[in-house]
Formats: structure tokens, C-alpha cells, sequence
């Protein structure tokens, strides 16, 4: 009746149309070239509109603040890709990013939103360095006891929120996010005592810790003078294994029913407990495995530091959000926040204010986001539109 | 009776009406969404001190209309004159300046408010209890409606709330009044008062009164006059005292139409009455000594805020029959059906499927006891609109579509293809999401997935909501077809009519109990009336 069945009756009709038993395929190929291209072109025109804005808004804000807009941007491709070595560093920074944004998307899938990567990356990475000042073995049996103890306390911190959540129905939004302050407490405090963390040197030195042993970091490889770590694959595979996993198992084939509707897939026997725990515990482990990632890559030194997650969990869950949710498009858009990281630090290294360097970097994400948001705006119309 | 493609206002009556122009009058009135015409090209005139039927199946671009009336949608040609006076209608607002309400088939009450609350919500002066109270009782009283305007309104029963609805539509003294669907949710005995409201309504105060309908038996009954509806367009227009069931159904279907076999689809009571009556189905004792395939024991059920919903509610169904659940809405079918799915938990009482304990609170128990079911709201526990077709085939039953874990694509696509063959459903292809599909065929794929599976019961909640006449007939036959394999099948509907054509046994769920149950062949239309209505008989 009404709106309602007009609107769905249309793309019924058309359907009706075609004879369901006569290659389907075929058809369908016909009928969604045009209009995937119809949804392309607009989407790659928002971004580079949003984008364009974005740089006109940074090049006024740099002049107007007695700087040199040219001279900014051209810095920014230099921290990020031009100068030697920087693509290096910048696919090093990536690598716990697609972590990060791997496992958000394991838990976004199953309609649970962690968004305390942040103190999951940090954890992570303190009991990372926690192994990897002490264990003495060989260089790979200590790079995967330590990788795994990263990835482990990152599940156990996520796990908390879960088992919160699937006992108690505390919304983990509210309680991974808390857990992060939890998480910054903790590690700080082990950085104060020699037991844990602290650097056993001097006690001039709070808030640092002991280096890790030489063996505990990654190997890398030289390309064009630019070192790339083992970790950029690790991260990729994980990518990798996610998004197949998703796609192509009964397990994640679950997993996408219930985030798509908890009832129906409740119905079908899928218990939101077993399994929207399970993501979130993913989520959390393989921000854990980040932070391991990010100290043993070397980009952030060579030891575990107060706050050393510096926003990898944030930047990671936008990338996520920006992905859409999709594992291969995560890949690229992991890249473009690392760049945008290199950048804008390289950029304060070439005496641009700080905080100026820190709005660049903030304006070019924004314009990263506008693209997604009004993406999903439209989805949500066209949905309220059939539903009405 | 079968007339011209538009025939003008009709003969001797309703010209007099006329003769004073119409209070309402929509000319060419047409909506398009994308390439469906919703209304095309409708006219339609509604008199002072006339009921109007509008007739017309699902579908059939009733409600478009009305809405336009309201201004809740604007058409995109077309004109509409109010006493003789061209307007524009922006918003539900300005038709209520222009005293035009409608009273909706879903209401829109406020539940934890009071009546006199939800009366005056909306309105731009200050609050006054006793002011208020005094106007609610007034009304009240003037068309016999006794309503109490200090109840709270989520403790009142679906008619009292219809009743507040036209408490809060009367309160404007609107000039012109729609009424959607307003039978849908009332017991016998309240559509028969609803029916004297409206006639005091339009005789003693000469108001005009839309009634939109799909019943033929409504509309008989209660209209001056009537306009049907068939794919967007008006095919036919004269005085229900002119017009035969038969017609008004040829007209609303669009071809010849048995008003035995469909008089459950085409709403006539009587009929379906009179054919339970001569059905010769009369239980044989083997039927009796079926097994029990669903046994719902003492059920007991609370929502979060501690209202009853199933109160040691007890149901068997066997092997091979049809147990229909009768009911006015909101009498506990929803938690039922729920139970049923593992969607909840019971409080207290237990469920047997094939004689053995089903634990309520473990997902998915029900359905891997072989337990289908078909909800009343699909798209809330039925299938899952952003999944393809061919998955939503699949959704619980993985073992055989995979291998070690891993989903294997051909098996669901032949799986779709068989099954989309197999129901009739409609689709460009197993890959088309869910949600391009209409209504009929969404709820084709749910039947499909849920009888595939090869259950022992098989639950159908208003099985047959918003679906057109041949739809519902689908529908039936595979309910009736599904019995005769031997499932058990437990009909839960608020349409009287299905029940009755359908089901070899009745209950009535009435505040979450069974409080009556009869056999197919002795029914008692008034009885069962009573028994919905709470009323022991």
C-alpha cells in the first residue's frame, strides 16, 4: 500500500521483467554496470571536491599564519613519500593501523562497535615490551611469544567489555572506552616500577622503559633504501585471513547475520554471546597485536614509552569507518592515514607550528570522512524510503 | 454492474447530495514513484452526511490517496477542492485547519500517557487537567464511546485505543473524516459499534466519512456509497445499496472470483461461517490420535515492566492439523510467536516439540527441534534484508551448503534456484538482495526457507498481512498443503475470516490465555466474538 510498496514495487516490476531462470548472471552483469557506475562517479567526485576544500582551507589557515602554503604541502609529501626512506616508515605506520582497522571491522560486522582500540593497542605493546626485555631465546621464538602476548592482553582487555556486556547488557561502547583510561593508568604505573616495565638504568628516566632485545624487533627488508618491516605483511594477511573469514565461512557468515539483524540470526541459532563476543575479543586481540606491532617495527624506537599508542587506535577505527567495512578497501585507506601521519609530523619537523601541522592533518581526515558520511546518510534515506 | 473505465458521481441520491457541492472533491489525482503509479489519474467526492467506501485490495493505491487528502504526501497532478474551494494541502496541519482528520490503522498514542494526555498533545494551549478531562468525557458520552480520560493508555485493550483515536480526531470537529483499516484490530462486537459511532458521526451531524477498506462485508454494511480501487486507478463507483459481493469483488480483484473459496481473502464472514458449517471434514479418530507434535505447556511470560503477556497460556497441536489462534491483537500472539522462535525466554512452563522438553532460553533450540516459523513481522525476525535472496534460503540451516567450515557457493546458489522455482518467488536472481523484493515475495522466501527445512510444526503469525487477494490464496493452500504432509501447523491470526477457513480446531487467546476452543465444525461466530472480546461464553 502507499509509499511503502510503491517505491519497492518499482524495483520489483523491473525484476519481474527478466525471466529469473534465463541466465541470471548475464543479466545482472547488464543491469548493474550502469548504475555501479552512476554510484562511482559521484563518490569519487565528493572526495575530491572535500578534498580540494580541505587543501584551499589548510593553505589559507598557513598563510593568514605567515607561512608559506606551497611550501607546507610540498612538506607533507616529502615526510610522507618523496624524501628517502619515508614510504618506508610510512608502510611501517600503516601496518598497525590495518590491524587495528581489521579487527574493528570483525566487530562492526557483528554489530558491535569497540572503540577502545586505543588502550587495546597500548596494553598490547606494554606486554610486548614486557616479554621482549626479558625473554631469552631465539630471534623468531621471541618475536612470536611476544606478538602473541600483545594479542592476547588486547583480547583479554576486549574480552572484559564482553563478558560486561553479554552478562550484564553494559553497552560496550561505554565500557571499551572507559577500559582505555583503565589501560593508560596501568601501563604508566608499570612504567614506574622495575618489575614491569621501568628502565632499569637510571631513575631519571620515568615513563620510559628498558630497551627491547635486538632479536624482539622485527626484521625488515631494504627497497629503494626505504626498510619495510615483516610487520606490513603480518598485518595484510591478518587483513587478509579477516575478510575471507567474513566472507566465505559459516562462522563469519554468522557473524554478518547477526550485526545484520540479532533476531533472525538469534532465531537461526546464532547466540549473540558466543559469537559477538568472540568478534569483540578479535577486535581487541588484533589491536593488541598493533601496539606489538608498532613498538618491534622500530618506527616509534626502540622501547616502550608513557602513551606510546599516540592515536593508532583512534586513526585506526576512522580507517575502518572510512573502509566501510570492507577488508581490501581497509588496505589503502590504512596507507593514506600513515601518510597523512608522516606528513604532517615530518611537517612539524620543518618548523611549521605544531598545532598548524596537527589542523592540516585534522582537515585532510575530515575531508576523508565527509565522502563516507554523506554516503551513509543517502543509505539510511533510501532505507527509510522503503521501509516507510 | 460493470461499468465504464470512470464513471462520474452517481444516480438520483447522490446527485441531490450534490446539488450542494461535495465537501470534498480530489480530481485527477495522480502519485508516481519512479515508474509505479501509486494513484492515476483518481477522482474521488465525499458528501456531507455520507459514508464513502473506498475498496481496493493492498496495494491498490487506497492509502496513497487518503494520504494525499491529509497532506502527508503531495500528489503530482491533480486537484483538491474542499465545499467547492481549490486548495493546497502542505502538511497533516493545514488539512486539519481545513477540519479534515484521519484515524490511522496504526495509532499513534503516547502509551505510558494518560487519555486525557494524549488528547490534548499537540495542541498549542496550556495545560488543563479538568478542562480537558471535562472535554474528553463529552465527546465520550455524545457517541457513547465510555472512555475514561484518567486511564492510562498502554493498559487499555486495541479497541479502547481506537476509540481514544477518535476521541483525539473529533475533538477539532473536523468536517471530514478518514477512517483506514478500522476493523483490523477490533473484535465482531466492536466493529458493530464502531459502525453506529460513524452513523451518528455522519447522520445526526452531517459530516463526510471516508472508510477505506479491503472487507467486502465492511463495506456493504456500512457505506452510502462506494469507490473501488484496482491498481492505482478507480474502476468502479455506485451506491453499496446497487452493489452485490460479487460484484465489488470482480471489480476489486479484477476477474471473475469464487466468493466461497476466497471468502476468507475477500472478507466475508458469513460466508466463511456458512462453509465451516458444511464442511464435512468431520474428524475422524485417527485424526484424534495424531501424535502431538507441539505442546505448549503452562506458559508464562512477563515483559520488563511486569505486565502479563502469556499467563499459563497451554496449546497442543497435532501431527496433520490446523490449530488456529484467534485473537484480538495484542492479547499475547507476539510473545507466543516469539516463544516459539527462541526469541524469549519462558518465566515459567515448558515446550514440547514431538513429546520431547525444548529448553526456551538457548537460540535457534526451536528451530533445530524442527520448529518453523513464519513471523509477523518478516523483516524483524523473518529474514535478513541485507543478505542476498539465496542466503537468506540458507540463514539456519549451514550443513549442508558447506564444507569444513567454509560456505560453498554453488550448493546455495542451486539450493536458491530450486527453492525460488519451486515457491514461485520472484526475483532477477539468487544474488538480488533481500530487500529488492516486494512484500509477497520477501515473505515467498521465507515460507520456502522454513518448509525446506522439513519441520514437525510449522507456526504461521498473520501469515497473510498486507498481501493481495492472490497472494493470500497462495499462501493458504501451502498452509493447508504443509497439514496434509503432516506438520503440525498453529495459525495465529487477528483475521477472523483466515482462521476460520483454515483451521480444524479454534482457540481464542484473550489477555494471554486460551479461553475458549472448538472444533472447525461447531464454530460460533457470536461465541467466538464474545470469547475475543474477553466475555465468558
Amino acid at each position: 500500500m502507499s509509499a511503502a510498496t510503491g517505491i519497492n514495487g518499482e524495483i520489483t516490476s523491473s525484476e519481474l521483467n527478466q525471466q529469473p531462470a534465463a541466465t541470471p548472471t548475464a543479466e545482472r552483469r547488464v543491469r548493474s554496470t550502469p548504475s555501479r557506475w552512476r554510484q562511482v562517479v559521484p563518490t569519487v567526485l565528493i572526495y575530491v571536491v572535500s578534498i580540494a576544500v580541505a587543501l584551499a582551507l589548510c593553505a589559507l589557515l598557513v598563510s593568514t599564519t605567515g607561512g608559506s602554503a606551497m611550501k607546507v604541502f610540498s612538506a607533507l609529501l616529502d615526510g610522507s613519500l618523496r624524501s628517502p626512506g619515508s614510504w618506508g616508515i610510512t608502510i611501517n605506520t600503516a601496518a598497525p593501523l590495518l590491524a587495528v582497522a581489521a579487527g574493528t571491522i570483525v566487530a562492526g560486522k557483528a554489530g558491535l562497535s569497540n572503540i577502545g582500540q586505543e588502550g587495546q593497542v597500548l596494553l598490547g605493546a606494554a606486554a610486548t615490551a614486557f616479554i621482549a626485555t626479558r625473554l631469552v631465546a631465539s630471534g623468531p621464538v621471541v618475536i612470536i611469544i611476544s606478538l602473541t602476548a600483545g594479542a592476547a592482553v588486547g583480547g583479554l582487555w576486549a574480552l572484559l567489555a564482553s563478558v560486561m556486556k553479554f552478562s550484564r547488557k553494559v553497552p560496550e561502547v561505554i565500557s571499551t572506552l572507559l577500559l582505555y583510561f583503565i589501560a593508560i593508568q596501568i601501563t604508566d604505573f608499570a612504567l614506574t616500577k622495575r618489575w614491569l616495565l621501568a628502565s632499569l638504568s637510571t631513575d631519571s628516566r620515568v615513563n620510559n622503559g628498558q630497551p627491547i632485545k635486538r632479536n624482539a624487533r622485527l626484521p625488515g627488508f631494504e627497497l629503494f633504501g626505504n626498510t619495510i618491516s615483516w610487520g606490513a605483511f603480518v598485518a595484510i594477511i591478518l587483513t587478509a585471513v579477516i575478510g575471507i573469514a567474513l566472507a566465505r565461512t559459516t562462522t563469519g557468515f554468522r557473524l554478518r547475520m547477526l550485526g545484520l539483524n540479532p533476531r533472525t540470526a538469534r532465531r537461526a541459532g546464532v547466540s549473540a554471546a558466543k559469537i559477538g563476543g568472540a568478534a569483540l575479543v578479535v577486535s581487541g586481540a588484533t589491536a593488541g597485536l598493533a601496539g606489538s606491532l608498532w613498538l618491534t617495527g622500530g618506527v616509534p624506537g626502540d622501547r616502550f614509552t608513557s602513551g606510546m599508542s599516540s592515536n593508532l587506535g583512534w586513526q585506526g577505527l576512522l580507517v575502518a569507518l572510512l573502509a566501510r567495512q570492507r577488508a581490501a578497501l581497509a588496505i589503502p585507506m590504512a596507507f593514506v592515514f600513515a601518510a597523512l601521519r608522516t606528513g604532517s609530523q615530518f611537517l612539524s619537523a620543518t618548523g611549521v607550528d605544531r598545532r598548524i601541522a596537527d589542523v592540516v592533518q585534522a582537515m585532510l581526515v575530515l575531508a576523508l570522512l565527509v565522502g563516507a558520511a554523506l554516503e551513509m546518510v543517502q543509505k539510511r534515506r533510501a532505507e527509510r524510503m522503503a521501509a516507510a | 454492474m460493470s461499468d465504464t473505465a470512470r464513471p462520474e458521481p452517481i444516480s438520483a441520491a447522490a446527485s441531490a447530495a450534490s446539488a450542494a457541492s461535495a465537501a470534498v472533491r480530489l480530481e485527477g489525482i495522480t502519485k508516481r514513484y519512479g515508474q509505479v503509479v501509486a494513484c492515476d489519474g483518481v477522482d474521488l467526492a465525499l458528501y456531507a452526511g455520507r459514508i464513502h467506501g473506498v475498496l481496493g485490495e493492498n496495494g491498490a493505491g487506497k492509502s496513497t490517496l487518503m494520504k494525499i487528502l491529509i497532506g502527508l504526501i503531495q500528489p503530482d497532478e491533480g486537484s483538491i477542492s474542499i465545499r467547492g474551494e481549490r486548495q493546497a494541502i502542505a502538511d497533516p496541519l493545514a488539512a486539519a485547519d481545513l477540519g479534515i482528520a484521519m484515524v490511522h490503522q496504526h495509532y499513534s498514542l503516547v502509551e505510558p500517557l494518560t487519555v486525557w494526555e494524549n488528547v490534548v498533545l499537540g495542541e498549542p494551549v496550556a495545560l488543563n487537567r479538568a478542562k480537558a478531562c471535562e472535554r474528553v468525557v463529552a465527546i465520550s458520552e455524545r457517541y457513547g464511546l465510555g472512555v475514561d480520560p484518567l486511564a492510562t493508555v498502554s493498559r487499555l485493550t486495541a479497541g479502547q485505543r481506537q476509540r481514544v483515536e477518535i476521541i483525539k480526531c473529533l475533538r477539532r470537529e473536523p468536517q471530514i473524516i478518514v477512517f483506514d483499516e478500522p476493523t483490523s484490530v477490533l473484535t465482531p462486537a466492536e466493529s458493530e459499534q464502531l459502525f453506529s459511532v460513524l452513523r451518528t458521526v455522519v447522520v445526526d451531524e452531517g459530516r463526510a466519512v471516508a472508510l477505506v477498506s479491503h472487507k467486502l462485508d465492511e463495506i456493504l454494511h456500512a457505506t452510502d456509497e462506494v469507490t473501488i480501487m484496482r491498481g492505482g486507478r478507480v474502476v468502479d463507483r455506485l451506491l453499496t445499496a446497487d452493489a452485490t459481493a460479487s460484484s465489488l469483488a470482480q471489480s476489486m480483484v479484477g476477474r471473475p472470483v469464487s466468493l466461497r473459496s476466497e471468502a476468507a481473502a475477500l472478507g466475508l464472514i458469513e460466508t466463511v461461517a456458512e462453509i465451516a458449517h458444511d464442511d464435512p471434514t468431520v474428524e475422524s479418530p485417527e485424526d484424534k490420535h495424531a501424535r502431538v507434535v507441539l505442546d505448549v505447556r503452562d506458559a508464562t511470560l512477563n515483559d520488563a515492566d511486569g505486565r502479563v503477556l502469556l499467563d499459563h497460556l497451554s496449546i497442543s497441536v497435532r501431527a496433520g492439523e490446523i490449530v488456529g489462534l484467534a485473537g484480538v491483537e495484542g492479547n499475547g500472539q507476539r510473545a507466543l510467536a516469539d516463544v516459539l522462535s527462541s526469541l524469549v525466554d519462558l518465566d515459567s512452563g515448558s515446550v514440547l516439540v514431538a513429546g520431547t522438553e525444548v529448553a526456551t532460553s538457548k537460540p535457534g533450540a526451536l528451530s533445530a527441534a524442527g520448529v518453523g516459523v513464519i513471523p509477523e513481522d518478516r523483516h524483524d525476525s523473518g529474514c535478513v534484508l541485507d543478505l542476498s535472496v539465496a542466503e537468506n534460503l540458507v540463514l539456519a540451516d549451514l550443513g549442508g551448503v558447506s564444507r569444513r567450515g567454509m560456505l560453498d557457493r554453488k550448493a546455495i546458489d542451486e539450493r536458491a534456484r530450486d527453492l525460488m522455482q519451486a515457491f514461485e518467488i520472484q526475483a532477477s536472481s539468487p544474488h538480488a538482495p533481500m530487500r529488492s523484493l516486494s512484500g509477497g515475495n520477501q515473505q515467498r522466501v521465507v515460507l520456502a526457507r522454513e518448509l525446506s527445512a522439513q519441520p514437525r510444526v510449522l507456526v504461521a503469525a498473520q501469515p497473510t498481512r498486507g498481501l493481495d487477494v492472490g497472494a493470500i490464496e497462495y499462501m493458504s493452500a501451502r498452509l493447508r498443503q504443509a497439514a496434509d504432509d503432516g506438520v503440525g501447523v498453529l495459525l495465529i491470526s487477528t483475521e477472523l475470516e483466515e482462521v476460520l477457513t483454515l483451521s480444524d480446531r479454534i482457540c481464542v487467546i484473550h489477555k494471554g490465555r486460551i479461553v475458549g476452543e472448538m472444533a472447525q465444525h461447531e464454530t460460533d461466530i457470536e461465541r467466538l466474538g464474545l470469547l475475543m472480546g474477553g466475555v465468558n461464553a
